[in-house]
């Protein structure tokens, strides 16, 4: 199964921001970068689909020269090559942009399988993914946690609201934008490191790509949030305070 | 006939047939040795060459050599009566290389000792005074190992040691007698035979058992790293740890083959003292039989067969026993050297480690916090800032900046410090100094976190580095250098300790406080006498029962504290009821990682625990009311 994976390369999440003199985007000189959470599992998952049943992962990414150390990760977990899509104003492109920018670089692969996180880390759109099935003109379906192959396609587990979930079968190829926590991330190891240093990094421009930059949407202004601070006072007994306090931890903070 | 002195007997005119017999039996021994011997020195000599092990200077190597080898002084020390009788019999050895050399050379009638000239006659009585307590030593030995058994030395009796210790036995027995037999009488000659078959039947056993150690241990320990834990440099692209055979090095495979299974690494080892599956002799055993099996040519993962990844994964990289033992075997690069093969190359897969790994591959600190949270500290703290001007750069680490009761060390620390009129400050930002991800073997992960703190450390021009944390300060000072220079550091110990005079006395003898040494501070920083210095001003210094170069492990060391320890009883928990066994009121630290460990081993035994403090925290207490920061 060739499988292409799309990725970008967002802040740390740990950065301490700082909105730039227009107001229109976060000053981006002191920050340090990294691989977009749902792209990690969605690499994640193309990997171990290509573990079960072979074939090649390809990442793909449009981004400005210091993606290419995201890419560089992705090819040390265990992609088998990248193409960087060499775009300086990533920040001026509406998701619409951004995907047929990934679009006619993924085209010519013929893919049977493309995956994608389910949004970024900075925008959080979370449109991207399903624009490239619209403009590659293949089925998709979104917040997958799982993917089976199966004798005619896929067998999909969608996560839905409150804890339920959906299994969904369709052809391939087809477009899945992936939910993080579907699976355990693998860590990046120094042979993988070593091993990246001969695979390919095919960099092609977005001007050789050929597609309509102008966006339809526009950017108009970007703002921190207000602090705010809640404190809640678990009623009952000890033992019941706790049950409510690992639900909470579980499904509004998230750290279990 | 015995004389009042009686002189050594010695055979004379030894027939043909005997001189020829003799040259016959000494050639098969001889041959018998090589053939297992050529091979051994063959595998270790054929092993991968060693990355950065200079030979030079020789100085601390020979005073090394002259102190472990020829005085035993390790051995002694660390097990005072075997170490004794050992070295009663190794001094005997040295004293027959000699008599022996003579022994033989009279068999083939070109003897150079005389027992009747003045030196051959001194000599061969200083034999005998080592002849005796040979007899003493290697009885005392057997007693030990077949009645005694003490669990070190196995569950099996090996009955090897039984064989040899009456072949040393016979040795010095044959020689002793030969002093009550005159030189014509054919006892004389009975007694020179006997001597002589024992030494040849000895000789060929020696490389076939673990006595190869008499060998190869005055080697191992001359040709030392050098210093404690030292990991060794991966080189080339194509280096990733201890994979599989080719990848085991001269010294591992010198090690190896030097073991001589006296069990002292599992007898002070954390793990094996709480029914974990790790073994560390059973580790360098499990290598022997790998070389002896597969050999150096192997692709076979070195974890597997002979030695479990489990096994390997449980250490908590204390050092006891590359402290304790006395072949000069470096336990850590090995056993650091095979989690490096498995996780360099992605074979390890643990939850808990592969969380602490993506923690510090997307963020700063192995506690995977936000670095705002570390911010809102310091600002609470009113810490000043590294600004270059500062004497000291404060290094707070993962726990001073981030755990609850490590930021507590650090906030008392400061305020000692202000109280010194110390001028410091804090880094705007600090990365992990990638100690966790060092001993579980992750050479990508460590070399970005020392890079990137070298480059930070660099543009804030730090010169001195002072920190709480001994795990810091160790891979700042020592690990890092693969990667660049790093700045004079210092724990907190030892900067307390400097200014112990400036400090308030407490009256004595109101509080009773155990001190425990962190492994990093003690063996691996040779740091005992200053932080006791800082409890003796607070109160009366209660020593643990294992203490200094021999204390236990809190079992957080290594990346255990991030890992989870599922098997056996947990380390803390022992270590602390040994701690609270003292009777004393106080438990004193010097590492936020033991800190945390007894906190929760002390919470778990409930009601009655002693409090738990670190030095810092000791020594602030002592400060008038007032004089915080």
């Amino acid at each position: 199964m060739k499988i292409v994976v799309a990725i970008k390369q967002v802040p740390e999440r740990d950065a301490q921001f700082r909105i730039d003199a227009q107001a229109k985007w976060i000053e981006e000189a002191d920050l340090q970068f990294t691989l977009n959470e749902s792209d990690a599992y969605a690499l994640e998952e193309a990997l171990q689909l290509k573990e079960q049943h072979g074939d090649e992962v390809i990442v793909v990414s449009a981004g400005p020269e210091r993606i290419g150390t995201t890419l560089r990760e992705a090819l040390a977990k265990g992609a088998d090559r990248a193409i960087h899509i060499e775009c300086g104003d990533l920040g001026a492109r509406d998701a619409l942009g951004v995907a047929r920018l990934l679009a006619a670089a993924i085209q010519p692969e013929n893919p049977d399988l493309i995956l994608t996180g389910l949004q970024s880390e900075d925008l959080g759109l979370g449109q991207t993914g399903v624009i490239l099935a619209e403009l590659l003109a293949l089925p998709h379906a979104s917040l997958i946690l799982h993917v089976e192959k199966t004798e005619t396609g896929l067998k999909v587990k969608r996560e839905l609201e409150e804890g339920w979930f959906q299994t969904v079968e369709l052809p391939t190829p087809a477009v899945l934008t992936i939910q993080s926590g579907g699976n355990k991330l693998r860590y990046a190891t120094l042979m993988g490191i070593k091993r990246a240093k001969t695979k390919e990094v095919r960099r092609v421009t977005a001007a050789e790509l050929a597609v309509d930059a102008a966006p339809v949407v526009v950017l108009e202004r970007v703002a921190l949030p207000q602090k705010q601070k809640s404190t809640q006072i678990l009623p009952g007994t000890a033992k019941e305070a706790a049950e409510v306090l690992v639900e909470k931890l579980k499904v509004e903070v998230r750290v279990l | 006939m015995i004389a009042l002195l009686p002189t050594l007997a010695e055979p004379q005119h030894f027939s043909l047939v005997e001189k020829l017999l003799f040259t016959g039996l000494a050639l098969a021994s001889a041959c018998a040795f090589w053939r297992r011997f050529g091979k051994i020195l063959n595998k270790i000599l054929k092993s991968k060459k060693d990355a950065s092990f200079p030979l030079f200077p020789l100085a601390w190597r020979i005073r090394d050599f002259v102190w472990e080898v020829l005085f035993q002084a390790k051995v002694i020390r660390e097990r005072p009566l075997p170490g004794l009788a050992h070295a009663f019999v190794f001094w005997a050895f040295c004293a027959f290389a000699l008599v022996t050399l003579n022994h033989c050379a009279v068999g083939l009638g070109i003897g150079f000792l005389s027992p009747a000239g003045r030196f051959g006659r001194f000599y061969f009585y200083c034999a005998a005074v080592f002849a005796l307590t040979c007899v003493a030593g290697i009885v005392g030995l057997f007693i030990r190992r077949f009645f005694l058994r003490p669990k070190w030395l196995g569950a099996k009796l090996s009955y090897q040691s039984g064989v040899i210790a009456f072949l040393i036995f016979a040795l010095m027995a044959t020689y002793l007698a030969s002093f009550f037999v005159a030189d014509a009488d054919p006892s004389a000659r009975v007694l020179w035979w006997l001597h002589t078959l024992t030494l040849l039947v000895f000789l060929p056993l020696i490389p076939h058992t673990k006595h190869l150690h008499l060998v190869l241990s005055p080697a191992t320990v001359f040709l030392s790293r050098g210093s404690f834990s030292q990991i060794p440099p991966l080189v080339g692209d194509e280096d990733f740890g201890l994979v599989a055979g080719t990848d085991l090095t001269r010294l591992v495979s010198l090690q190896v083959y030097s073991c001589v299974e006296c069990g002292r690494c599992t007898e002070h080892c954390p793990a094996a003292n709480t029914s974990k599956l790790l073994n560390p002799k059973e580790i360098i055993l499990g290598l022997r039989g790998y070389l002896n099996d597969l050999g150096l040519a192997s692709e076979e993962p070195l974890l597997g067969k002979y030695n479990a990844q489990e096994a390997v994964f449980q250490c908590t990289t204390c050092g006891a026993c590359e402290f304790q033992c006395p072949v000069g075997i470096e336990h850590l690069p090995i056993l650091v050297g095979l989690r490096r093969g498995a996780v360099n190359t992605g074979v390890w897969e643990d939850s808990h480690g592969s969380k602490l790994f993506l923690a510090l591959e997307r963020g700063s600190n192995a506690l995977g916090i936000s670095p705002a949270e570390r911010d809102k500290f310091i600002e609470k703290q009113q810490l000043p800032l590294f600004d270059g001007t500062q004497e000291y750069c404060l290094w707070l680490g993962c726990m001073g900046g981030y755990d609850p009761k490590g930021r507590e060390i650090v906030a008392d620390f400061a305020r000692v410090m202000n109280y010194l009129g110390a001028s410091y400050g804090v880094l705007r930002k600090e990365k992990c100094s990638g100690d966790p991800v060092r001993r579980l073997g992750n050479d990508l992960l460590f070399q970005q976190l020392a890079e990137a703190n070298l480059e930070i450390l660099a543009q804030n021009k730090v010169k001195k580095i002072v920190s709480i944390c001994p795990h810091c300060v160790r891979t700042i000072q020592e690990d890092w250098k693969e990667y660049g220079a790093p700045p004079e550091v210092e724990h907190h110990s030892e900067f307390l300790a400097r200014y112990a005079g400036k400090l308030p006395q407490k009256g004595s003898g109101l509080e009773s406080i155990v001190f425990h040494d962190p492994c990093y501070l003690g063996r691996y920083r040779n740091v005992f006498d200053e932080p006791r210095k800082v409890v003796a001003l607070a109160g009366e210094l209660v020593e643990a029962p294992r203490n200094r170069e021999r204390s236990f492990c809190c079992g957080a060391g290594g990346g255990m504290a991030f890992l989870s320890e599922e098997t056996g009883n947990r380390i803390s928990h022992v270590r602390a009821a040994e701690l609270s066994a003292t009777g004393a009121a106080t438990i004193a630290t010097a590492c936020p990682f033991c800190n945390t460990m007894f906190r929760d081993a002390l919470s778990a035994t409930g009601e009655g625990a002693p409090q738990l403090l670190d030095i810092a925290q000791l020594a602030a207490r002592g400060l008038p009311k007032g004089s915080s920061s």
